[in-house]
């Protein structure tokens, strides 16, 4: 049974890093804690979902849809909002977030109302067992999928040329412009990019659960603790924040009961900021 | 175009004051009024089940306003309803009662959704002295409080699965041990609490009892204990969005039981849209099902009601709606007979309430809420049916291994 447990949590930390991923690059580079995040999670599920109940495509192939979406929802919010205000402290930027996530709660709640809504698949929860442990397919994907983002992130910053301007600007901004850096295309980039992985989030959360527009400020909140404990600054911090909290919520919850899944997630947090204030994986200055 | 815009200007100018004349018009001309003010989830979390009420009361109140309205003495009164959004937070709502009863001034009050709202509320009724008949919230707390002027159309929460747990203890071979999850709500606490105690008595062994923090998706540590206990039954008292996760990571992890029963959930549409062939022979709990059928006061009965609200809402209503239906029929009654829109009188009158409606008879204890049951439901080829204690289906137990199924 333990052994069961432990498996059920690395599962869902798969799922937690890769939510957290898209937050993680957009604070790492821009310095923007993005409040809106669990909001355009629920976009990227609601992409989906739509794709799946009015033309039927699996939640597999919309994936890259609403990556693809949601890249351009963010490329354009980061373009024609907040570049506007990326000069001004960071609490303006704060608002400005928590502003795009009311705003797009609202609107998700005015379009499609409060109702419950799930992607109906077949295999929404086939599983297979190795031994005693019982382990279904959608959350292995969602795992190996966590993995792939992030090694496609890791890629791109470190030996595209996009990406040695992405971390030039996080790293100097005047010195990057000097050398020639348009630095609010490689901001649009980013965002784009860190929101294009929170649709790839949801897509895989409407398969295994429901969904409904108020969704989003949990995830935003999960997505903040997995960003913390796992460190800024790499890919990797997200993937070890998220099975780190993953694992101990889910021999939390057998030990001392469900009720403390997020007494246990915000104590873990609490713990880090005072022995580890870089998070798990992050640089230490 | 100088000319044009000039013009156009002088035709708004002449719309407002025509439109204001006509609001006026109709202001003066009109019917008396009994005013019911109701505070409800439009937005936040319980707005999916504040949408049933505030649909429900709307459909009511037009089926009495075209009617004739409600009867006092000789003259006849239409009844009006102000909502308020509470946010689906309590605080707010109890602040909006306030308004309502203070600055709108309501004749009497319909209750809020939920039961950690309608306690709130119902003590600010209890403070200005206005009867509250609420359909929305069922725990023991709302009517523990010796509060005179709060009546409730739900059957007591601690209640809700006395009518499943008879049904199990009566099954061959009989059930030993159940598992007992619960979410962390004061309605939900009151089931579970309740049950435990009907169970104990049938002598089934409860070997899980366990709160769920509200708003988890994640119920995966408690199937995998469920999954080792190995009991005979799963009894959940949460809401709709835990019904669908608990019963979609059941079957994510495999675990097998012979029945899975929980408050909320079955008894909706969206339950059954979001799991498909999975939500097949899972059981429900209502006060209320469609398939039954009752004389009432505002519709000619539960047939009819369910036929009028299919066509203007294209969705099937449940125990929600009906219970809000009631409210209505409640004060109808009552009002009638007290011949007077005072309040203590009306009051008076709803505590001696003994009505048939489309909702089934309804008759309040001396604490204010409804004498009465609730039926076992259970979704079989897609739709719910009631299969307890008398049904138009028999219940199928135990239902399928996951892996067995089609």
């Amino acid at each position: 049974m333990i052994l069961q447990i432990i498996v059920n949590g690395i599962l869902k930390g798969g799922l937690y890093a890769l939510m957290a991923l898209g937050m993680s690059l957009i604070w790492g580079v821009m310095d923007i804690i993005n409040i809106a995040h669990g909001a355009f999670i629920m976009l990227g599920a609601y992409c989906s979902y739509w794709l799946f109940t009015l033309w039927g495509v699996d939640p597999f192939i919309s994936l890259f849809l609403s990556i693809f979406f949601m890249f351009l929802v963010g490329y354009a919010i980061q373009k024609y909002l907040i570049n506007l205000v990326i000069r001004a402290t960071i609490f303006i930027t704060l608002i400005l977030a928590f502003g795009i996530e009311i705003f797009l709660n609202n609107l998700a709640l005015v379009m499609w109302t409060a109702d419950v809504r799930k992607v109906q698949v077949p295999y929404g929860a086939a599983n297979f067992n190795i031994g005693t442990v019982t382990i279904p397919y959608v959350r292995l994907s969602a795992f190996i999928i966590a993995l792939v983002i992030a090694g496609i992130f890791y890629i791109v910053l470190n030996k595209t040329r996009t990406g040695r301007s992405i971390r030039a600007t996080a790293q100097d901004l005047d010195a990057a412009r000097l050398v020639g850096v348009d630095v609010a295309k490689t901001y649009a980039l980013t965002f784009g990019m860190g929101v294009g992985a929170a649709g790839a989030a949801g897509t895989l959360w409407a398969i295994l659960f429901p969904i409904n527009p108020m969704m989003g400020g949990i995830l935003t909140l999960k997505s903040f603790v997995v960003v913390i404990i796992g460190g800024l600054g790499t890919m990797f911090g997200p993937i070890i924040g998220g099975l780190t909290l993953g694992v101990a919520e889910a021999l939390g919850s057998n030990w001392f009961g469900a009720t403390y899944e997020n007494l246990i997630s915000f104590t873990i947090l609490v713990l880090v900021l005072i022995f580890l204030p870089r998070g798990i994986l992050g640089k230490r200055e | 175009m100088k000319a044009w815009s000039k013009w156009s200007k002088g035709l708004l100018v002449l719309g407002i004051v025509f439109g204001l004349l006509v609001g006026m018009n109709t202001g003066a001309y009109a019917k008396n009024v009994i005013k019911f003010g109701c505070a409800m989830s439009f937005t936040g979390k319980k707005s999916r089940t504040g949408k049933l009420y505030i649909d429900s009361l709307k459909l009511a109140m037009d089926a009495i306003n075209k009617s004739g309205g409600i009867k006092v003495g000789n003259k006849s009164y239409n009844v009006e309803i102000k909502f308020y959004d509470d946010k689906s937070n309590p605080s707010e709502s109890a602040k909006l009662i306030e308004k309502l009863i203070v600055e709108d001034k309501v004749n009497f009050l319909l209750g809020p959704y939920s039961s950690g709202i309608t306690i709130p509320d119902s003590i600010v009724a209890q403070r200005y002295k206005i009867p509250m008949v609420e359909g929305g919230g069922a725990s023991g707390k709302i009517f523990a409080r010796h509060n005179p002027y709060i009546f409730g159309t739900l059957p007591a929460a601690g209640q809700y699965f006395r009518t499943t747990l008879q049904m199990l203890a009566g099954f061959t071979p009989k059930p030993k041990s159940i598992a007992l999850i619960y979410g962390d709500d004061k309605f939900d606490i009151s089931v579970a609490k309740g049950a435990k105690k009907i169970a104990e008595k049938l002598g089934l062994k409860v070997v899980l009892f366990e709160k769920i923090s509200e708003g988890s998706a994640d119920f995966n540590t408690i199937l995998t204990k469920v999954k080792s206990l190995a009991p005979d039954a799963l009894l959940m008292a949460g809401h709709t969005e835990g019904g669908i996760n608990l019963v979609q990571q059941a079957k994510e992890l495999n675990v097998n039981v012979k029945m899975i029963s929980m408050t909320v959930g079955p008894s909706e549409a969206d339950f059954r849209k979001s799991l498909g062939k999975d939500a097949e022979y899972i059981f429900g709990v209502a006060s209320w099902s469609p398939q039954m059928n009752f004389k009432g006061i505002i519709f000619k009965n539960t047939k009819e009601f369910v036929k009028i609200f299919k066509a203007k809402y294209n969705y099937d209503p449940d125990y929600h709606n009906a219970s809000a239906v009631a409210e209505l029929a409640v004060y109808k009654s009552a009002i009638e007979r007290a011949g007077s829109l005072d309040p203590k009188k009306v009051r008076d009158a709803i505590a001696k309430t003994k009505i048939e409606t489309i909702y089934g008879p309804v008759e309040f204890n001396p604490n204010g809420q409804i004498k009465g049951s609730s039926v076992v439901l259970q979704i079989q080829g897609g739709q719910v049916y009631q299969v307890y204690p008398k049904g138009t289906k028999k219940p199928i137990y135990p239902m399928p291994k996951w892996k067995e199924r089609k």
